[in-house]
């Protein structure tokens, strides 16, 4: 587990990221890595999103962040800074002294990952009774506050209750506002509207944003819907297989998207345009952890693809400030026929 | 037109809760006098929240459920008069597929046996050719025929709904009810099951109940579509009039929230407030009035029925649908993308055709 501290390597923010993540590889026990050497940083109030399919391993790293990898996963990193701290070098008792206070966590299925037994109130004052030095009164105060904050209406009604006698959108706000109740530097939500329906969904997403805003929260929101990328994202990082295949900002991945890959995903989505015609899948699977292709991952579903694709893996290469790809073949109008 | 696939009239479904010896429970009314008609070789989308009733209809179809009240015809028989010996001849002609692919199909029985057992179970394929028949079946999905053999976790996930669709396409329905079959996967994954599922129709001449919330979804899939609030249809119309011209209030929330892959297009600030109605609680007015921007005092006393706005075959359940601003929320042509996202896909577009020739 090496530290080496790497500064002055980070290009894409001004000011220190609150998360820095360099060379992140994620496995099982007898697995090869799963998450390949990953990078990325975001900054106070930046919401970043990493988009993939399943498998792709956006949830490997969220956990590998928050310290939640069960105990035969196996995370190595260069670097794994929460606010310059090396998460790495830190104890159990020491990453609990920051999640739910430094950084917290929103996963797809609230009802999941809510107490049955607790009111949800008890659930959301419990960081702050455990990171905070506040009276109970204080705390209820406190927490009562937030879920005005997350528009809970009748939060003093609510507040007593149980998971099971709440909607699926108020649980979901339910969740954000224990998430966010101690302020954290980072929020790491988890494909936290895939469950809702488009309504609350819309809800949640402005919920989101609005308090990244005003708290200054980084942002690590992981999803495969493209048009919810479209809607919230700052920053984009494109995962496949483990690896990032094109980051940028959402301008770059939007308006100029490089990575094979990238496009592929594009196709695939039903747009007004597409009516009464099929639509482009990708050709293939995604390749499981024991059999990655050597070379680019993605070069057996590339139409693209040339020999060296299937030897050598392409580095992520910035193409204009901020945009990177790792596709020996990007730019394409200049190396495709 | 001939006689429709399917045809539901005035159906009704409540659920009692929390009744006991000493008092009654409370009575949720989740379908709520819904019509509608399915013809033969379309595809019905029908659209709304959880709790909407969306699946409830589509088992009510199948009479997984039973009807409080209603009509269900389907091929002109009614389903509901049906004995046990009558409604197993009417299953075969109509299917269902679910959701989540891993929970509909056993863990402990191969795939090929799963697909093989209504065959057998209907008697219709001779013993010796039962097996070539599931093979036929696994090709016409997308699948390799020696995968049969395999179990259902050692499958994807989008492969495992291919082998439900395998599996409901085993008795050669007329008619399958599709409950959220693309909500579960990613999008290139979703891609194939649509397109398969549109191959079945077109090919088959298949009519499906397509039953989802995702806007896009529907809008690419359907022919027809109905959208429900709160156990009623507030409107219904063939799939281009619906989305290219939205009259219900309710119909155009749901577009103005459905997230547009097209950056910048759309302000942030779309409100979209509150939260469907409690089934257990029947306003007199119309039941969207309460999160309704375009309500007027009207609304609040009488219900709005299908017959307020009727054009063509397009109605809405709104006092104010004729009123409404002309409105296309969901824009996401690809022509509004940036020159070199277009110029790109095309590029894959290119590249795709000539690796397949």
């Amino acid at each position: 587990m090496s530290s080496q501290a790497n500064p002055g390597s980070f290009t894409e923010t001004t000011s220190s990221p609150v998360l820095e993540v360099r060379g992140l590889r994620v496995g099982f026990a007898k697995s090869v890595d799963i998450v390949d050497g990953l990078d990325l940083t975001i900054a106070a109030g930046e919401l970043l999103c990493i988009v993939g399919e399943s498998g792709s391993g956006k949830s490997l790293t969220a956990l590998s962040v928050m310290g939640l990898m069960p105990s035969n996963g196996r995370v190595r990193a260069d670097v794994l800074n929460l606010e310059g701290v090396d998460l790495l070098g830190l104890s159990e008792p020491g990453l609990a002294g920051l999640r739910g206070n430094r950084m917290a966590m929103v996963f797809q299925e609230p009802m999941t990952s809510l107490n049955p037994v607790m009111t949800v109130g008890e659930q959301i004052i419990e960081a702050l009774l455990r990171h905070r030095a506040v009276s109970r009164a204080e705390a209820r105060d406190i927490g009562m506050a937030m879920l005005r904050r997350v528009h809970i209406p009748a939060a003093d009604t609510r507040f007593d209750m149980y998971p099971h006698q709440l909607s699926g959108g108020m649980r979901q706000r339910m969740m954000i506002a224990m998430a966010l109740v101690c302020r954290p530097q980072l929020l790491i939500a988890d494909e936290p509207t895939t469950a809702l329906d488009v309504t609350i969904q819309n809800q949640i997403l402005r919920l989101i944003d609005e308090l990244r805003a005003e708290l200054g929260t980084a942002v690590l929101f992981i999803t495969h819907n493209l048009a919810v990328v479209a809607e919230i994202a700052d920053r984009i990082a494109v995962m496949y297989a483990g690896r990032i295949v094109e980051q940028g900002s959402r301008t770059d991945i939007f308006d100029d998207p490089q990575h094979p890959y990238t496009l592929a995903l594009f196709a695939a989505m039903p747009r007004a345009s597409d009516l009464g015609q099929r639509l482009a899948a990708i050709d293939g699977q995604v390749p499981q952890p024991g059999s990655m292709p050597p070379g680019c991952r993605f070069a057996p579903r590339c139409p693209f693809v040339i020999d060296r694709c299937r030897t050598e893996t392409p580095p992520l290469v910035e193409l204009s400030p901020g945009h990177k790809a790792a596709c020996w073949r990007a730019p394409l109008e200049r190396n495709v026929a | 037109m001939s006689v429709p696939i399917l045809e539901m009239t005035g159906l009704v479904k409540t659920y009692e809760t929390g009744a006991t010896l000493f008092r009654d429970g409370r009575v949720a009314r989740v379908v709520d006098h819904v019509s509608l008609t399915i013809g033969r070789g379309e595809t019905f989308g029908l659209v709304g929240e959880s709790g909407s009733g969306k699946s409830t209809i589509g088992r009510l179809a199948l009479r997984l459920i039973e009807a409080d009240q209603g009509e269900i015809r389907f091929d002109g028989i009614d389903v509901r008069q049906q004995t046990p010996e009558g409604m197993k001849r009417l299953r075969r002609r109509m299917q269902i597929i679910f959701q989540d692919p891993f929970s509909s199909l056993d863990p402990r029985v191969r795939v090929g046996e799963a697909i093989a057992q209504p065959i057998r179970l209907h008697g219709l394929r001779p013993p010796v050719e039962v097996s070539g028949r599931v093979a036929e079946l696994l090709d016409l999905v997308g699948l390799a025929p020696h995968q049969a053999g395999r179990y259902p976790h050692e499958f994807s996930g989008g492969q495992r709904q291919r082998i439900a669709i395998a599996r409901a396409l085993a008795v050669e329905p007329d008619f399958i009810v599709c409950d959220e079959p693309v909500s579960a996967l990613d999008v290139s994954i979703q891609a194939q099951v649509l397109n398969l599922l549109g191959d079945l129709r077109d090919r088959l001449g298949m009519s499906l109940l397509f039953i989802s919330h995702d806007m896009a979804v529907v809008r690419h899939l359907a022919t027809h579509v109905g959208v429900l609030y709160a156990g009623t249809l507030v409107e219904t119309g063939p799939a281009a009039d619906v989305f290219g011209n939205p009259r219900h209030p309710y119909t155009r929330m749901l577009l103005a929230a459905t997230p547009n892959p097209v950056p910048g297009l759309r302000a942030r600030g779309a409100e979209i407030d509150g939260e469907p109605p409690s089934p257990y609680h029947r306003a007199s007015g119309c039941p969207f009035a309460s999160r309704c921007t375009e309500r007027i005092d009207a609304c609040l006393e009488a219900r709005p029925g299908l017959d307020e706005w009727t054009q063509g075959k397009h109605s809405a359940a709104c006092f104010r649908s004729g009123e409404l601003p002309h409105l296309v929320p969901l824009s996401d042509d690809e022509a509004q993308m940036a020159e070199p996202y277009r110029r790109r896909l095309g590029l894959l577009r290119a590249a795709r055709a000539q690796a397949r020739t």
